[in-house]
């Protein structure tokens, strides 16, 4: 097999030779997918792929390339593409690649060793068992539409001119299901979703819950009066929250005029049961790496401490803009990507409460199960709007279910809302890799029937 | 790409274990994008993408290797893996390969070259300029140019050989106004499956400017009212609505499982008699137009609606065959060699119908009119869909007055295709930048007349 070490190291020499700075990465991987549906494999798909992406900064002027051809002549042809991108490019003497700096070397657990000896039929009974878990929740569930495994074994490479050289190993699993239920016209479907480094942490039983109960919680269900109350959020939603404003909270976003948040770092903002995190190296976080995808260490960041806006995200370029350090945000999602500044792993610090008590103290409000929206929510304007199914709580209990309405609110509102931060955290794999508990946000304009 | 007697080993190496039906998919992906943000152009990149997909089909399992390597090992091995999962007892032979031609004409006039790089970063930057101009209050420009060049050769053990050359080019400038804490965006974009004459159907300049004056004039929005109302929808972008609400319920793979609300209902009025939809892949210069889809069937045009009675459901290889049909709507896309194809929509729109856009205002006594949304979802097992309005307008006395910030419409897709009262006689298609995501990315159209909804959910803070 190739040192791909060796060739990222080679590549940054051989461009640097140009009078540039050079940053070189390969990521090679091995995946599978799987699709059950309805007692049987549907598809099966696997593969190995790689791919080599070149970044050269000539003057502070970025050019970029990629391909997944590793013929010698066109890795030269891929980065002298990017050496002559970089000239019809803006100059910013900000744009700098970062210097190397120790790479700590705890185990972030985010590799499973025994990750090639699952087999093929291990995989496929978990699907099994998750399709075998979702009918037997409730009568109403016809089917488990789609039940989806996939996995990743990815060998990332980095090199960069300045003399940064380094390399980790990760493995992920994720399983997702959708429960289609039915009772006379009404049908409905609700995910459920597992994601982990180790394949044997899935739990088929879970993630078959969370898909039954979402189904379930929304089936049927008819409008509501127009009218401001409380919401509670399952962890799946509040996760969607989290993930759009949490593009309000980098150092880019704040620079260029696209937050909600400008101007607004050291002030209360929300209210104080809310503590948001960022952490690279938390251990066994999906999104945790030992190094970020411009070769800086990997933090934990404390965005909004009790309510409290402290600190942004940063990647090289952002930080020496504020002349800060990076927080080791600039993420990869593959050698087709240039680093761009983003989530890992991102959480709201539990509270206390069950999701059974912050239920129970609603006299009349929603409890959220799913929402629809796309732009609705916007991390620049800072509204915030979508469609929303649950079920009705009248004085502490579930009643009926609710569907076709809308919410609206204000992201500045919307934080300044939550009363209620519940002590059950999710792995929720969507925007990034979050993680959510149950929410309650007061004074939510929500959308129904007239009186 | 790759010489054909290498497909037809590889062909065979992928039934070696048995199987129905086994395909080679090739592609060769050249792309080039540009972007801007504070007057600076941040990246100039270009990528290439190469690799092949080798399927095989069995009774109804579908099993499927890539590799970005187009060696004769490589794809022998991933036919082989391909082979693996084999558990299938018919045995099929390769038949020659004949090349199949398209009788569509998708011309390109100006090629991607016929410009130079930084005459493309140029159009960005002058669209910064022209909107730092128009207004202080512009605080953020964003720009992008894309193009993308997708070379796909398919393959498979019937016989079948076609090649498609697919082109698409997209230009978009988003305007940022911020007043004290206010801040909103405009944006104007536009692309196909076209080379660079598309700069000399639109006005760059004028269009940018306008985007400004559109950010601007937003910023004294005011919060859109909550509750059922009367809902105008434009022409255009406006088709959105029955891609989410009910393009996708019309996706065979929710068919053949009975997950969609249209399931067994051909023949049936499904629509008010003003509605007829269509989705047609063959339409030159649009952005979801192909001369095959990728199961290398030749893309048509599918009545989907015709005066409100449902006439066909769009389909792919995989889902026709498991539904026992002779041919597929040619609706079979993947994103890429990586993926597998799906059922997706191509061009889909509205049929024009007879009421002047004017008239549909002026006959609206109250409600909203929405001018420009941020795209949709839908909720496929209730039909339920919901969009967000960027641009939207009060309607008064059948006028529009105020204009409105943070509306959201939502509403049962099949329920109000039974209900929409006035179609205008103005159908227009969508810029052509769409791009819907359902697992894998597909570049689409949407289009529509102005059509009017008589009641429907609004959310809004007010």
């Amino acid at each position: 097999m190739t040192d791909y070490l060796a060739l990222v190291r080679d590549i940054v020499t051989q461009a640097a030779a140009r009078g540039v700075e050079a940053e070189a990465i390969i990521m090679d991987s091995q995946e599978t997918q799987i699709e059950y549906g309805t007692g049987a494999v549907e598809k099966l798909s696997q593969a190995r792929s790689k791919g080599l992406g070149v970044r050269v900064i000539d003057g502070g002027r970025v050019g970029y390339a990629y391909t997944s051809d590793f013929t010698p002549a066109n890795v030269a042809k891929t980065w002298q593409a990017a050496v002559e991108l970089a000239a019809v490019a803006s100059p910013d003497d900000y744009r700098r690649l970062p210097t190397p700096q120790p790479i700590p070397d705890d185990d972030l657990e985010i590799y499973d060793p025994d990750f090639e000896a699952v087999s093929t039929e291990a995989k496929i009974d978990l699907l099994r068992r998750i399709e075998a878990a979702v009918l037997a929740q409730d009568k109403r569930i016809e089917m488990a539409r789609q039940v989806v495994y996939g996995d990743e074994i990815t060998h990332v490479y980095l090199a960069n001119s300045n003399g940064f050289a380094g390399q980790y190993d990760r493995t992920s699993t994720f399983s997702y299901v959708f429960a289609f239920a039915r009772e006379g016209e009404h049908a409905v479907e609700g995910i459920g979703i597992g994601a982990s480094n180790f394949f044997a942490e899935l739990d088929p039983d879970s993630i078959a819950q969370e898909a039954a109960e979402s189904a379930l919680m929304a089936l049927g269900g008819e409008t509501v009066p127009t009218q401001t109350c409380p919401v509670v959020f399952a962890p799946f939603v509040t996760a969607m929250l989290l993930g759009t404003m949490a593009q309000a909270m980098t150092a880019e976003a704040m620079q260029k005029g696209r937050s909600f948040l400008i101007g607004k770092l050291g002030q209360d903002i929300a209210s104080d049961k809310v503590s948001l995190m960022d952490n690279g190296r938390m251990k066994r976080g999906l999104a945790s790496a030992p190094f970020d995808g411009e070769g800086v260490p990997t933090s934990a960041t404390r965005l909004i401490s009790e309510g409290v806006f402290e600190n942004v995200l940063y990647d090289s370029y952002s930080a020496a803009k504020d002349h800060q350090i990076s927080t080791g945000n600039a993420q990869r999602p593959s050698h087709r990507n240039v680093p761009r500044l983003g989530l890992s792993n991102f959480y709201l610090q539990p509270g206390v409460k069950t999701p059974e008590e912050i239920i129970g103290e609603v006299e009349n409000g929603i409890y959220v199960t799913q929402i629809m929206q796309t732009g609705g929510i916007d991390p620049l304007t800072g509204e915030c709007s979508m469609g929303a199914y649950g079920r009705w709580i009248e004085n502490g209990e579930l009643t009926k279910p609710v569907s076709g309405v809308t919410l609206a609110t204000t992201l500045p509102d919307l934080l300044k809302n939550i009363s209620e931060v519940g002590n059950n955290l999710r792995t929720i794999p969507i925007m990034g890799m979050i993680l959510a508990p149950t929410i309650r946000v007061d004074n939510v304009m929500l959308g129904g029937k007239e009186d | 790409m790759i010489p054909l007697e290498l497909v037809t080993k590889t062909l065979a190496a992928a039934l070696r274990s048995g199987g129905d039906l086994a395909e080679v998919y090739v592609e060769d992906r050249t792309s080039l994008n540009l972007t801007m943000e504070d007057s600076k152009i941040e990246t100039a990149l270009r990528g290439e993408d190469r690799g092949a997909g080798i399927r095989v089909f069995f009774g109804d399992l579908v099993t499927y290797a890539f590799t970005d390597d187009l060696s004769e090992a490589s794809l022998i091995a991933a036919a082989h893996a391909a082979a693996a999962a084999a558990q299938g007892s018919s045995y099929v032979q390769v038949i020659d390969l004949t090349q199949r031609q398209s009788p569509l004409e998708f011309p390109i006039v100006k090629s991607f070259d016929s410009m130079t790089i930084a005459d493309k970063t140029a159009l960005l930057c002058r669209a910064d300029e022209i909107a730092r101009a128009y207004d202080p209050r512009v605080r953020q420009v964003l720009g992008g140019y894309q193009e993308v060049n997708r070379k796909v050769w398919i393959f498979n053990s019937e016989g079948l050989h076609v090649e498609d050359d697919r082109n698409i080019v997209e230009l978009r400038a988003s305007v940022v106004a911020q007043k004290d804490d206010v801040l909103q965006r405009s944006t104007i974009a536009f692309g196909g499956q076209k080379g660079l004459e598309i700069l000399d159907e639109h006005e760059w300049d004028t269009e940018v400017r306008d985007t400004a004056t559109t950010a601007v004039k937003m910023l004294d929005a005011k919060p859109c009212p909550a509750g059922e109302m009367t809902v105008v929808m434009p022409n255009g972008w406006g088709g959105v609505l029955f891609h989410e609400a009910c393009g996708h319920q019309l996706e065979a793979d929710f068919i053949t499982k009975g997950a969609s609300a249209y399931a067994g209902r051909i023949g049936e009025q499904v629509a008010s008699p003003l509605i007829s939809a269509v989705d047609d892949g063959t339409i030159p210069g649009r952005r979801g137009s192909l001369r095959f889809d990728d199961d290398g069937t030749p893309s048509q045009r599918t009545q989907l609606i015709e005066k409100g009675i449902l006439k066909e459901y769009m389909w792919d290889l995989t889902e026709a065959r498991r539904a026992g049909r002779a041919t597929s709507t040619g609706n079979g896309r993947r994103e890429s060699f990586r993926h597998m194809p799906m059922p997706r929509m191509t061009n889909t729109y509205i049929d024009a119908g007879e009421s002047d856009p004017d008239e549909i205002i002026a006959a609206t006594k109250s409600g909203i009119y929405i001018k420009m949304m941020a795209g949709g979802q839908a909720e496929l097992a209730k039909g339920d869909f919901v969009f967000s309005a960027t641009e939207a307008y009060l309607i008064e006395n059948g006028e529009l007055t105020t204009p409105l910030r943070g509306a959201t419409v939502m509403g049962n897709g099949p329920k109000v295709l039974t209900e929409i009262d006035m179609v205008g006689n103005d159908l227009a298609l969508d810029p052509g930048i769409g791009t819907c995501g359902k697992g894998q990315a597909a570049r689409v159209s949407v289009g529509q007349p102005t059509i009017r909804i008589p009641r429907v959910m609004v959310g809004g803070t007010a």
